[in-house]
């Protein structure tokens, strides 16, 4: 394969585009601009200073309410935890009460 | 003084779109090279078309800075490269092709056999994007490596390297190719 530099020469030589190609780069230079696709909308409104605002919109709206109830809830958690603990604790000291009462009454 | 020099740069602009015959005439002289670069690298007319315009449209607005013929052959071969390029990337496209695709030879620089052309031209085509765009230049438009570095932006070492693979992997499939052919 010592002709491979010639025959990629010839493989890749130069093809001329259709015959109204110049017409038509012409003819897009006289287009009006084209519409905004969405893509390109999100990116306007994705760009600075309306991005900043947009988080802080985010922030305020979702991210702290979120943010307060999931506090809420944790304390709530954490009430009912320490509530069952006493009642437990309460169950515990009943039971052990219980339990002495009827081995005085078998003594007796 | 920045503003002075803004304003100059603007009305030579508005010089510059005023004269479309002149600009016809520029996209008529290199539109070939730039279509076939397109071509070549993404072995679909319909693509390479498009891309060839838009590299065009993007020379019109650019034309206040382009400085000189050589220049504007540079520039035009850098932005069609990173073009084709982007689109292979953008679209992970990947060409599809049978040899019917291959064109036909107009040239007769050497006795050319069309069907070693056809699968030569899918061989580069299957070759990575770098690589691909290498063969292309150096192939299509005869450049010479340290021409490639600058329009790649790649050290001259490093498309040196690409090019000796690139030539070793074709030279190894274009035998299987040819075997298969023989078969």
């Amino acid at each position: 394969m010592s002709n491979l530099e010639d025959d990629l020469r010839i493989a890749l030589r130069r093809e001329e585009p259709p015959a109204d190609f110049t017409e038509r780069v012409l003819a897009r230079l006289n287009q009006p601009p084209a519409e905004p696709t969405w893509r390109e909308r999100l990116a306007v409104l994705m760009r600075p200073p309306r991005l900043q605002w947009v988080a802080v919109a985010v922030i305020v709206s979702v991210i702290i309410p979120a943010g307060v109830q999931y506090r809420k809830g944790e304390r709530a958690k954490e009430q009912l935890l320490f509530a069952v603990r006493v009642a437990g604790t309460k169950l515990h000291q009943a039971q052990h009460k219980v339990a002495e009462t009827g081995r005085m009454g078998t003594r007796l | 003084m920045g503003g002075l020099a803004v304003r100059v740069q603007e009305e030579s602009q508005r010089a510059v779109q005023v004269e479309l015959p002149a600009f016809a005439d520029i996209v008529r002289e290199h539109q070939g090279m730039v279509f076939s670069l397109a071509w070549h690298y993404l072995h679909d007319r319909a693509l390479a078309e498009e891309m060839a315009q838009e590299v065009f449209l993007e020379l019109y607005r650019h034309l206040a800075s382009i400085q000189s013929p050589e220049h504007l052959l540079f520039w035009l071969r850098k932005v069609a490269s990173r073009k084709c390029i982007d689109q292979t990337r953008r679209r992970a496209f990947w060409p599809k092709f049978g040899l019917d695709d291959i064109p036909e030879p107009s040239a007769k620089t050497r006795q050319a056999d069309p069907m070693l052309s056809g699968a030569l031209a899918k061989l580069v085509a299957s070759l990575p994007e770098k690589a691909r765009m290498l063969v292309i230049l150096r192939y299509q438009e005869d450049l010479d490596p340290s021409d490639i570095a600058r329009v790649l932006d790649m050290p001259v070492g490093t498309v040196k390297s690409h090019l000796q693979r690139a030539l070793g992997v074709l030279r190894e499939k274009l035998a299987r190719t040819v075997g298969e052919i023989a078969l």
